[in-house]
């Protein structure tokens, strides 16, 4: 995949097609406009749920540790949770208006063969902050809304091809959410997983021939109950939380008074949480900062590639992915040096659906997983 | 049409409806009953205590995609030469009530729409060039009959109250049906009564803001969602909600004992995913404890504190007084059985889940290619149908100016220049399992049969497989587990199956061959059937549908099985038989069976679940 993902980058860069779009579209369009919902709950007023809230976190700090997937039960406030991120995101750069979410070289880059080779200089771009995009994918979406297709509008009046760009667009560089995400057409499946191999969604249909960057961080959330998720697609999330019914009465009540209090007034709410949110973004902004500084040593390396053997698991994604939260997860807590013990707070997400099931298991998987990743976590500590 | 004062009993769905009324973010009201009981006549009455002008939209159970979500309106678009949005039946509800009967029916897909346009109170379009926020802000009213399935559980996750099943048992009651239904009574009393109803329930909205709980009453109501096993948190504030509603529409500023035990009948105890624990087993778990008054020992919180250590929450327990909790215990049993037995969530009853016969790939999978085809018939593959009308343009439009004069589309598009889009779906093989559950070795093979059914569905998604699952024991087969992807169902399914009794081979067949049909109409073409038995089938069919029906005879047991084998041959389903025979005293029933099936046989006394699971693939 990851060939793949390369030879495509390189591909792409040098004959991009950009050209054929017949016009570019003039300033923005009302289908980027953004889509005002209902005010989110704000994420910091979430009781409970600490596993889903980590992992989503983590993947701002890091959009490379590829996405979470929240699966658990209903009605205990997944959504609610991945919607109420946008408030704590950070801002990021792009090229002002670009339709594809594009950094000032991106844009460049992709514009080249648009304007008959003729490079564009910095100073001709206009940089903007935008809000990292949170894009929700709804289960009704149509192929060509989500990897973008022909202005059927301008087709139609004046007969001109011009590309409308899809959802896979406007997420590029950020988030891109799916609930119940297990009951999702198999065709969309099919395109999201090229889309997230490549980083780059490639439009070839209808006599359109488009390319554009579409990296996202995939956020997928259902119930297993409703039906399960395709092996391949379980693959692509770095990620996965579990979410259960929490049984403290006390935090219940909590949540209940909570969730009244915003519906009620959601206002006043959203302003008493203000300063946890802001508190939280500052440590998130920070985090991100101090990233490239973390190390780790080849003895906590050791251990996880030792973990992961000894857990079974195929390929290399899960130490990847292990090291990589691993990481995130020692900034976030504004350490400079990862330890085997952020390693074993993380390896639970990151390697749970990344081991092979006993089907004869009667017991809870969860529960034997973390049991045998305690076991495993212990030796290779020792070791 | 009967007015929602005139319609007798189902006190209970007319009680959830005054409630609704009163407090539209309850978010609705499910009503099972059984056929000809008026349900959707009381549905429909609902408008009437509704404040007048309230959108009330039907959703009709073949609607399509496009129809629920809403698109561009094509034929529109093309004539007028600018796009036309259309809006669909979900956003259509909007502020009102979106009444669909036969909740259980309604197609997967549409009910995943419907659940996410609850709990974002909007539709997202995302389609066909459209991208855009309808809201969506409705109260759901869904009526079923149970034996027709089950309604999802997500979808009603997202509805506040369901309605306890009742049938009308009472012949007074029946004859006052009968004289409403007939016209007999006056029509200005009806206007009395509903005035009266209506000026009841904008009180009680007035009041509502001003209603209060207590704290105790709020963690009551929590303990019990805890004890009954209730998933999540929304059906917490969903059991507030109604009590608060109760006590707004009694005039009450306050919640009493009665608002409390409505809304654990209307709210918690339909969700039970468990009984709550009798009263002996209590004791006997319960760590000696002082301060536990004897007499009162239904704290039924034996095992909150062993989940939550920390002190905080075991102090708040003690604080709850014991008094809500009893009266807890109290609405959960009058409720007990007959509401868990016939409309829990957690029941294992037969489901026929039904459907509506629809040619898949004229609308779902992959769009493969354009053909020509009628507007209607599907959907407009628009490229195609451009490309085929742009040659045209010059011609057309010089003689359209001649006949009409100016005209001001771009495009001039005829009929026969529509394209349809063509769809491939990927349907994989639907495995029935059949497993034995009568006799000793009923356990083991309850293992064998879990761990190939998981196997099947963790190997082979990818072709779209799913599994239903049947076991068989005493008078008649069940059908655990309708056609599904879910290896968690199939798994808690088979945990709680019990075994022993005799072996209704015929009736399993028979339920095999029903779930087959079904499968069919819903475009899954591939079925197999796996049966994991000895085939010593010893209960005939009409033991299954009969308690008294004689014993059928030795030939009579055989003559079924064939009929039923001959059938499932000649319907092409494709069988395999498993033989857990472990003796040698085999009289080599199940390689019959297979023989009469027209299936393969393996003998597999000890199979591990991989190799059932091959044998099935191979």
């Amino acid at each position: 995949m990851t060939q793949t993902a390369s030879a495509a980058k390189k591909s792409a860069a040098t004959k991009a097609k950009a050209g054929s779009v017949a016009r570019k579209s003039s300033g923005p369009k009302k289908a980027r406009t953004r889509k005002k919902q209902a005010q989110a709950f704000p994420f910091t007023a979430i009781v409970g749920q600490e596993e889903m809230k980590l992992s989503l976190i983590l993947n701002i700090i890091d959009p490379r540790i590829g996405g979470v997937l929240v699966m658990g039960h209903r009605g205990t406030g997944k959504s609610t949770t991945v919607r109420a991120l946008a408030e704590v995101l950070p801002m990021i750069e792009r090229v002002r208006d670009d339709i594809y979410n594009r950094t000032p070289s991106q844009f460049i880059e992709g514009e080249k063969a648009g304007k008959n080779g003729k490079a564009l200089a910095p100073e001709d771009i206009v940089i903007e902050d935008i809000p990292v995009p949170v894009v929700d994918l709804p289960l009704g979406a149509t192929e060509d809304r989500v990897c973008g297709t022909i202005d059927i509008e301008q087709a139609l009046t004046s007969g001109v091809k011009a590309f409308e760009p899809g959802l896979l667009a406007q997420a590029n560089r950020g988030f891109l959410y799916i609930d119940e995400v297990n009951l999702l057409d198999d065709h969309l499946v099919d395109v999201l997983l090229d889309v997230a191999a490549s980083g780059r969604n490639v439009v070839e249909r209808e006599g359109i021939s488009i390319r554009h960057p579409a990296r996202f961080v995939l956020v997928g959330s259902g119930n297993p109950e409703e039906g399960e998720l395709r092996p391949q697609l379980l693959d692509r999330f770095g990620l996965h939380a579990r979410i259960i019914t929490i049984t403290d009465v006390a935090k219940r009540v909590e949540i209940v008074k909570r969730r009244r209090e915003f519906d009620e007034n959601p206002e006043a709410f959203l302003k008493k949480w203000t300063r946890e949110q802001k508190k939280l973004q500052k440590q998130i902004l920070a985090a991100k900062y101090l990233l490239p500084e973390i190390t780790m040593s080849d003895d906590v390396l050791t251990d996880i590639a030792k973990l992961c053997m000894q857990l079974g698991i195929d390929g290399h994604r899960g130490e990847l992915t292990i090291t990589r939260t691993a990481h995130a997860f020692a900034a976030f807590r504004g350490e400079k040096e990862v330890t085997m013990d952020h390693v074993r707070e993380i390896a639970g997400l990151a390697l749970r659906h990344r081991l092979r099931k006993d089907p004869l298991e009667t017991l809870d998987a969860g529960e034997k997983i973390e049991r045998e990743l305690a076991k495993v976590l212990g030796e290779a500590e020792e070791v | 049409m009967i007015a929602f004062t005139d319609i007798v009993g189902m006190d209970m769905a007319k009680q959830a409806l005054m409630l609704l009324a009163v407090d539209p973010s309850l978010g609705g009201v499910v009503i099972p009953a059984s056929v000809g009981s008026g349900k959707s006549t009381l549905a429909r009455s609902f408008a009437d205590i509704l404040p007048e002008g309230t959108p009330f939209v039907e959703l009709p159970l073949n609607v399509t995609e496009d129809r629920l979500i809403g698109g561009v309106d094509l034929e529109a678009t093309l004539v007028k030469g600018a796009r036309v949005v259309q809006h669909g039946v979900l956003s259509k509800a909007h502020e009102g009530v979106l009444y669909v009967d036969s909740l259980s029916l309604l197609d997967s897909s549409a009910v995943s729409h419907v659940m996410d346009a609850m709990s974002r109170g909007a539709v997202l379009v995302e389609r066909e060039g459209l991208s855009e926020v309808h809201p969506a802000n409705f109260m759901l009213i869904g009526t079923y009959d149970p034996s027709d399935g089950d309604v999802r559980m997500g979808l009603l996750d997202r509805i506040g109250m369901i309605v306890p099943f009742a049938t009308q048992n009472d012949y007074r009651a029946r004859r006052q049906i009968v004289s409403t239904v007939i016209g007999k009574k006056d029509a200005e009393d009806t206007a009395d009564e509903l005035k009266m109803l209506n000026g009841l329930i904008e009180a009680a909205k007035e009041l509502l803001p001003r209603v209060s709980m207590t704290s105790e009453q709020m963690q009551g109501l929590i303990q019990s969602a805890i004890s009954l096993g209730v998933e999540g948190n929304r059906v917490d504030i969903f059991a507030i909600k109604a009590a608060l509603a109760s006590a707004a529409l009694a005039q009450r500023n306050d919640v009493d004992e009665d608002d409390l035990k409505l809304a654990v009948k209307l709210v918690l105890v339909p969700r039970a995913t468990r009984m709550p624990q009798r009263e002996e087993e209590v004791q006997e778990e319960m760590p000696p404890e002082e301060e536990m008054p004897p007499e009162e020992p239904e704290t039924e919180d034996e095992e909150a504190p062993a989940d939550t250590p920390d002190a905080d929450a075991e102090e708040e327990q003690e604080e709850t007084p014991d008094m809500i909790e009893e009266l807890m215990m109290d609405a959960v049993e009058t409720e007990l059985p007959d509401s868990i037995m016939n409309i829990s969530l957690a029941s294992k009853k037969k489901s026929k889940s039904g459907s509506r016969g629809e040619a898949l790939n004229n609308r779902r999978g992959r769009f493969v290619r354009a053909q020509d085809g009628e507007m209607r018939s599907g959907k407009v593959a628009l490229i195609p149908t451009l490309i085929s009308a742009a040659p045209w343009q010059a011609s057309r439009k010089a003689e359209r100016e001649k006949k009409f004069g100016k005209i001001n589309t771009a495009l001039v598009i005829n009929k026969e220049d529509v394209k349809i889009k063509k769809f491939r779906d990927k349907s994989g093989t639907l495995f029935i399992f059949m497993v034995d559950a009568s006799g000793s070795m009923a356990l083991n093979r309850m293992r064998q049969a879990k761990g190939a059914v998981s196997h099947l569905l963790q190997n082979a998604y990818v072709h779209r497989d799913q599994v239903a699952l049947i076991s068989f024991r005493g008078k008649e087969a069940q059908l655990l587990l309708p056609p599904s992807q879910s290896v968690d169902r199939a798994k808690r399914e088979l945990d709680v199956l019990p075994t022993g009794g005799g072996t209704p081979l015929a009736s399993a067949l028979f339920l095999g061959l029903e779930t087959a049909k079904q499968a069919r109409t819903k475009g899954i073409s591939q079925i197999m059937f796996v049966l994991i038995t000895d085939g010593r089938g010893n209960i005939g069919l009409q033991s299954s549908i009969d308690k008294d029906a004689p014993k059928a005879s030795k030939e009579e047991l055989e003559k079924e099985i064939e009929a039923l084998s001959a059938t499932v041959f000649s319907e092409g389903v494709a069988s395999i038989v498993i033989d857990t025979q472990m003796n040698y005293l085999s009289r080599g029933e199940a390689p019959k069976l297979a023989e009469k099936l027209g299936g393969r046989y393996f003998y597999l006394p000890n199979a591990k679940a991989e190799q059932i699971a091959e044998a099935a693939l191979s």
